[in-house]
């Protein structure tokens, strides 16, 4: 069986830390029910209540992965890390993907509790829960992508703000609802995009995507985002001067 | 007669490396050492060791210049090189919600030592450096101290063929200095070659066979610290105590003085060797306004060599 303790792999000691903290594992764990589950349980209108949910997952996955990353690497002990023989490319896919599993345990809870209020058609949970985890991905490599210009946790916010207000604009949690044009185009290449159709759609409305397309086109679109951040694990990892 | 050339364990060639923002760093590099060899790199804060360790550790890349780690190339083959190395920054960092031996088993397994070994290895090791006790305890519990030894241990455990260690004793107690010395003695004999950057000039002297200066990125000078300090041997170092600091410039004027150098509450004066001169300088004190607590008359060391060399001294003046 797999040991997890003490680590021989990168990901396994995110995993190790994550549990280890047991005050901050339950606040990590009650925030995304404690803002998710009264939303979706009040009679708010269903595009707001799948909103909600889709910011939860974008803020989730986009600081926590430029925060800590920024504080690694101020502490200086990414680089050390980075001047194993470890690939940095590789170290950078095991941050990638133990933080957003690790976001997606969190807002796991949550999610399935809105899928007692809100009973839906199987093909949509599974697409929507598909279309979180591309989502927290996808906000992992905006955090990561974030993090080689930062110097503070403070820098996270504003760059991520700066990053995710107009990705969140063309998604259509709010605004933007019914796109045409460019805009429709543009939407098409933002994942968030896809996870929001399919919350809406457990929330009983109508959405512009088939379920076949939350599983497809975010996960090629993320695939790529990866790759692409992956490319910069070099300089991301390189110590700070 | 049948020669065995070596590959050296390190060849460095015409480093240069300098910050855009400065204008400091490292200039025109080159050294060599050879597997078992201890090789000291002194200088002050600000003279390029830990720049000079950042290339050498393939942290950073050079402006020009190339250096080999054994047969591997550090600016093409840099995983290649890693492997070959164990390094301690100057600043040890680890996970500090991670035990002590989780932080040295992450470590050894990013540096490839089997899954089978590990414990062995680290066991020892923890035992060696008094940490087996604590090996258990989350590493934000450490004292700086234990951290040092903690990243002693990860420096080591692969069993590297290049050490790279800057400012490795720094913080030690005395218990442990010995300790972290008598390994470094243990791995030299075993044919690890070990690069040692400090200012601690006692530790260098004791543990090195090579020594070579640094002063403002550049070598000033290199070979063994008894030839270096030997061509030294007209000169006598007074070291005073004093109760409190002193204008020196007096001191200065006195014949035979050939550089007064302050060291914190110490008082250094380097001199001829002439009859008269330790109650010259004496008297040059108290004319200065000092009370002297204690003086004695050393050999000269390392530190005399560089300030010979350079005018300055290895340590930040805190008179």
């Amino acid at each position: 069986m797999m040991r997890l303790n003490p680590p021989d792999a990168y990901w396994k000691k995110d995993v190790i830390l994550f549990f280890s903290k047991r005050f901050a594992l339950f606040i990590k764990m009650l925030y995304p029910v404690a803002l998710i589950v009264p939303v979706a349980a009040s009679d708010i209108p269903a595009q707001y209540g799948a909103a909600v949910i889709g910011i939860v997952a974008v803020m989730a996955g986009t600081f926590g992965a430029g925060e800590s990353l920024t504080v690694d690497l101020n502490d200086g002990i990414l680089v050390r890390v980075a001047l194993t023989p470890l690939s940095p490319r590789r170290i950078v896919f095991e941050i990638l993907a133990v933080n957003a599993f690790l976001d997606f345990v969190q807002l796991l809870p949550a999610l399935l509790i809105v899928y007692v209020l809100h009973p839906a058609p199987l093909v949509w949970v599974l697409a929507s829960t598909f279309g979180v985890l591309a989502t927290l991905v996808t906000a992992n490599c905006i955090g990561v992508f974030i993090a080689n210009f930062t110097s503070s946790p403070a820098d996270v916010l504003l760059y991520a703000t700066v990053i995710l207000a107009p990705l969140i604009y063309l998604s259509g949690f709010f605004r933007n609802t019914n796109p045409t044009g460019l805009l429709a185009a543009l939407r098409g290449f933002v994942p968030f995009a896809y996870m929001n159709d399919a919350l809406e759609a457990v929330f009983g409305l109508d959405v512009q995507s088939a379920p076949y397309e939350v599983f497809v086109y975010p996960s090629i679109i993320a695939a790529v985002l990866v790759f692409g951040i992956c490319l910069t694990a070099a300089r991301l990892l390189s110590p700070r001067l | 007669m049948h020669i065995v050339e070596r590959t050296p364990a390190l060849y460095a060639q015409r480093i240069t490396r300098l910050y855009k923002t400065s204008g400091r760093g490292v200039s025109e590099v080159s050294l060599e050492i050879q597997p078992g060899e201890v090789f000291g790199l002194l200088g002050p804060n600000g003279s390029g060791k830990s720049t000079l360790l950042r290339v050498l550790s393939t942290a950073i890349a050079p402006d020009s210049g190339t250096f080999r780690v054994a047969n591997a190339d550090g600016l093409k083959e840099k995983q290649e090189a890693r492997e070959k190395m164990g390094l301690m920054v100057d600043r040890p960092t680890h996970y500090g919600d991670l035990s002590g031996w989780a932080n040295a088993y992450f470590f050894a397994r990013a540096y490839g030592v089997e899954e089978g070994k590990v414990d062995g290895v680290l066991a020892e090791l923890f035992d060696y450096f008094g940490l087996a006790e604590y090996k258990d305890d989350k590493v934000k519990t450490y004292s700086y101290g234990m951290g040092k030894k903690l990243a002693l241990i990860e420096t080591m455990a692969h069993r590297p063929e290049l050490l790279l260690l800057d400012e490795p004793s720094l913080g030690l107690d005395y218990t442990s200095q010995l300790a972290y010395q008598k390994k470094i003695r243990e791995l030299a004999r075993a044919g690890v070659a070990i690069l040692v950057a400090s200012n601690q000039v006692d530790e260098v002297e004791a543990l090195c066979n090579q020594v070579a200066f640094l002063h403002e990125g550049r070598l000033i000078a290199r070979g063994p610290p008894e030839a270096l300090i030997s061509s030294l041997r007209d000169l006598r170092r007074i070291v005073a105590r004093l109760r409190n600091p002193i204008e020196y410039a007096l001191l200065e004027e006195t014949s035979g003085v050939e550089l007064v150098v302050p060291e914190g509450q110490y008082l250094v004066v380097h001199c001829v060797e002439r009859p008269g001169i330790i109650a010259d300088v004496v008297a040059g004190i108290i004319r200065g306004g000092g009370d002297i607590v204690s003086l004695s008359v050393e050999r000269p060391n390392l530190e005399d060599v560089y300030v010979k060399l350079t005018g300055e001294a290895l340590h930040d003046d805190e008179a």
